[in-house]
């Protein structure tokens, strides 16, 4: 059964930064002027580089805030707007509302600037936890108090588009009232190196939809307030705009170029259109994706004269990036701020750069679309939309509008059950390995331990060399799990089902190995020495669209990226998807990477133990593993039309913030004590009812501690809680989805039903042998450096 | 092949096979390395663009396709313009 949605989204808060402007005001002024931020590039070294232009942020005050003194430049920018948009909403974040208020940020490349500056300047320890995405929604959640649902998105160009989305779900799932949403990226040697490499720099200023000769970097960051509209009139709030609906899908094509026939965009465009309850003859505006290269260009033309030429006389485009550069993972956020200025203030920023020759060739491609070259224009808008398109094929495609609109979003009341598993992990690869390697009672016994995927699993899969080549061990650790968890779930992707099969991508880590040695090799031979055919593998959605293009998945395709906990935050996001109408299967995942690089770095924080210790004895540190966990979820009529197995079923998640210092080990009781009583309260059992517990400890005193503190004092030291990481080792993401991986093989009995736990409380360890075939509930854990937990529970399949 | 042929084959089967993750035991000096051969790809021919211009000095952008069907052509077209 479906019921409607009706909660409204409403944008109540807007922040910019970017090379026009440090504030909204000042972009807007300066992108209806058609004023250009791009100019020669002073932060990267262009010597020798063919390209040499930019799109850099001037501004004297990024260092003004606090929480903004000691971090990445990418999270200094995201503060920057972040306040604005908070200031502009005038959202006040206290005790009374921290819990539903949440953080989602979209970056490309994170704190690739941080990476540079560890290799070129002395190996800093301070500047290790700025490398990754992950930091930049934890530090604004910090600055702002929220200790709601934070994460990051890091679909690479369309993750600030992303963000704004899954808000959006988020508030309509009723798991939120608010969120400081967007997207941040900042000019680094690295993307400017890669694109060099690709070719995909303009020599001159990008030229979208004109010479289309290559794209220019830009940097910045765009925030935005998006809150239900029943919270925002409550505290009568300014409301700019509705958020109507999204469309989010992926090419299953290339790991750079777009599909040329735009397949993958249109899917995206029409479903927002379709989701938003509107008709194409409604937009009256799109914020185009707009980079100006080629394939892009080309692409987005088709897509846009397929949907709009039929029905519309009146559309308008215009790509922002002639202004402000392509600012990568802060694009899709700083578009969405035009678009949504555009909409309020009824003024339509040009596509600058046009000579009279020029306008006359547009006026040829352009149809009747008015793709606004040079000068701005006013007229009355009531629908526009942002499209934003990436590496890994992502699509993405959202709309605003000045009424509350008569949105078509609906809840699926179905159960949700896993189908499918696939596991890597340092105990060898396949679930019935797994499970064999559990029953025997093996597991990792040195410091710093990787999973291997090979031959024999190319063979499994008939995965050819010109495809495996290309992938990093990230990726093919993700693409294996996630073919072995498609196989179990016993599903085939057709041309008919393809759009109606997604995935999330969890990681704590993502592609860093890749990013540094990217790196490593430009701050030796220069920034023209990148490599073209490494680039595509640094952004972090790459695993993701991998795996679509070996399936074939052209369904909803997000990786998020929030510490460990990312590997269990990605099952309730997938969840949330089938829940809302999005999928009909999911695949869920939680895939991190040890390497060279990783050991190095863990090694130097000082996390990775001398000696294996069980969980609980109060150690000093962890085993460093790795590995990809992917689970396939379903609703019960998807499982039951191909008579799919049920592991468990999904009856409640949660996800929770406490705001501590970013980069140590301090965790906190609270964060996890609300991501339990939340979890349990959504699956609306007592606690007395959690027959037992998948937990998070990995042999670090300090981690450890937070789990032995809560199961004391919710569950009094009475539940048995078992623990992966004792068996295959701290495999961050991989390892939080492989505990609700395990749990699902106990309930559902593959596992051996006697198996190791510890009972806990803050002054208690005690270890048995338990009898887990009376199991019906269980709850697994999930806890991230930052302050952010997830839970999921988890029921034995009727 | 002539012995500097032969180490310059040698060398680019090298790149190829450290660059591009291609397997050593997949190469031979003959073997298309585009289409149904090897499978590389427009971004793979960036690669080996790059790697020839900083090993050799020699500039193959926009060189006709025939120069990169083979590690053969590869090496041919890289003597010939060194």
């Amino acid at each position: 059964m479906n019921k409607q949605i009706n909660t409204r989204c409403v944008v109540t808060g807007l922040g910019l930064i970017s090379a026009i402007g440090n504030t909204v005001d000042e972009c807007w002024m300066n992108a209806l002027a058609g004023k250009t931020g791009i100019d020669e590039v002073k932060s990267v070294n262009t010597a020798d580089c063919y390209a040499n232009l930019g799109a850099e942020v001037s501004c004297d005050n990024l260092d003004d805030l606090d929480e903004a003194k000691n971090v990445d430049r990418v999270s200094k920018l995201c503060l920057k707007a972040s306040n604005e948009a908070l200031k502009d909403a005038g959202l006040v974040i206290d005790e009374t509302n921290a819990g539903r208020v949440g953080v989602i940020m979209g970056s490309c490349v994170g704190g690739v600037v941080s990476i540079e500056n560890y290799i070129d300047n002395g190996e800093a320890t301070e500047d290790i936890n700025k490398m990754t995405i992950a930091s930049i929604a934890n530090h604004v959640a910090n600055f702002a108090g929220a200790k709601g649902i934070i994460t990051n998105v890091g679909n690479a160009c369309a993750a600030g588009s992303i963000s704004i989305a899954y808000a959006c779900e988020l508030i309509r799932a009723g798991v939120a009232d608010a969120f400081i949403v967007g997207g941040a990226d900042a000019f680094a040697s690295v993307p400017f190196s890669g694109f060099l490499a690709l070719h995909a720099l303009s020599e001159q200023a990008c030229s979208p939809f004109n010479h289309s000769n290559g794209i220019t970097l830009g940097e910045g960051s765009g925030a935005i307030i998006v809150e239900s509209y029943e919270h925002a009139a409550k505290r009568n709030a300014k409301i700019y705009c509705d958020v109507l609906s999204a469309g989010i899908s992926s090419d299953a094509h290339h790991i750079t170029a777009p599909r040329p026939d735009g397949l993958g965009q249109m899917y995206a465009i029409r479903t927002a259109i379709e989701k938003s309850g509107i008709e194409p003859k409604d937009i009256s505006y799109v914020n185009a994706h707009g980079t100006g290269t080629a394939k892009n260009d080309e692409a987005e033309f088709l897509s846009l004269h397929t949907i709009f030429d039929e029905t519309n006389d009146d559309l308008s485009v215009s790509s922002t990036k002639a202004m402000v550069g392509h600012c990568l993972g802060a694009a899709g956020a700083i578009e969405a701020v035009f678009a949504i200025k555009a909409l309020t203030e009824n003024k339509i920023p040009p596509t600058i750069g046009y000579s009279d020759e020029d306008k006359a060739v547009l006026a040829e491609k352009a149809g009747k679309i008015d793709f606004m070259p040079n000068e701005m224009k006013e007229k009355e808008l009531n629908y526009v939309m942002s499209n934003s398109f990436a590496f890994g094929g992502s699509n993405a495609s959202i709309i605003f509008s000045k009424k509350a609109g008569n949105v078509n979003e609906t809840e699926n009341d179905e159960k949700i059950y896993i189908t499918g598993m696939g596991i890597v992990s340092t105990l060898g690869n396949g679930v019935d390995n797994y499970i064999a390697k559990i029953n025997a009672g093996e597991q990792v016994s040195e410091n710093s331990v990787s999973a291997n995927v090979g031959k024999e699993d190319y063979d499994k899969y008939g995965i050819k060399m010109a495809f495996y080549r290309k992938l990093d061990k990230f990726s093919l650790m993700q693409v294996i799990s996630g073919l072995e968890a498609l196989e179990s779930a016993g599903v085939s992707i057709t041309d008919e089902n393809a759009e109606e099969l997604g995935m999330i991508i969890g990681t704590g880590d993502g592609p860093v190995t890749t990013v540094y040695e990217f790196q490593e090799n430009i701050s030796e031979n220069g920034t023209i020495a990148g490599s073209a055919f490494n680039f595509p593998n640094t952004v972090y959605n790459a695993a993701g669209g991998y795996l679509s293009i070996k399936t074939g998945m052209r369904g909803y395709n997000v990786t998020v990226t929030n510490g460990s906990q990312s590997g269990m935050s990605s099952i309730c996001y997938a969840y949330n998807e089938i829940r809302q109408n999005r999928a009909k299967f999911m695949l869920a995942t939680g895939t991190d990477e040890n390497s060279r690089v990783m050991d190095k770095l863990y090694g130097q924080l000082g996390l990775v133990t001398d000696e294996k210790k069980d969980a609980y004895s109060d150690g000093n540190g962890f085993v460093l593993a790795d590995g990809s966990t992917t689970i396939a979820l379903e609703s019960e009529s998807s499982a039951a039309a191909h008579d799919a197995k049920k592991y468990a079923e999904v009856v409640g998640y949660a996800m929770t913030h406490e705001v501590v210092p970013y980069g140590e080990i301090v965790g906190s009781d609270k964060g996890l004590m609300n991501a339990i009583l939340d979890a349990v309260g959504m699956a609306e059992i007592g606690l007395d009812q959690v027959d037992a517990i998948y937990g998070f400890a990995n042999g670090l005193k300090d981690i450890d501690d937070i789990e032995k503190n809560v199961y004391g004092e919710l569950f009094g030291g009475n539940v048995p809680v078992h623990n992966v990481r004792d068996y295959v080792g701290e495999a961050r993401a991989a390892a939080s989805t492989l505990s609700v991986a395990h749990a699902a093989l106990t309930l559902s009995g593959d596992l051996d039903k006697t198996q190791k736990a510890y009972y806990v409380t803050a002054d208690s360890v005690k270890t048995d042998n338990v009898d887990t075939s009376e199991y019906k509930y269980v709850i697994a854990t999930a806890y991230a450096m930052g302050g952010s937990y997830s839970a999921v529970v988890l029921k034995k399949a009727q | 092949m002539n012995e500097k042929e032969l180490e310059i084959a040698e060398n680019i089967k090298g790149m190829l096979s450290k660059n591009l993750r291609i397997p050593e035991e997949e190469l031979d000096f003959e073997v298309p390395l585009f289409g149904d051969g090897i499978g590389l790809d427009s971004v793979d021919s960036l690669e080996i663009i790059s790697c020839i211009d900083s090993a050799y000095g020699v500039a193959m952008t926009g060189v006709a396709k025939e120069h990169f069907y083979n590690i053969t052509s590869l090496t041919k077209y890289v003597v010939a313009n060194m």
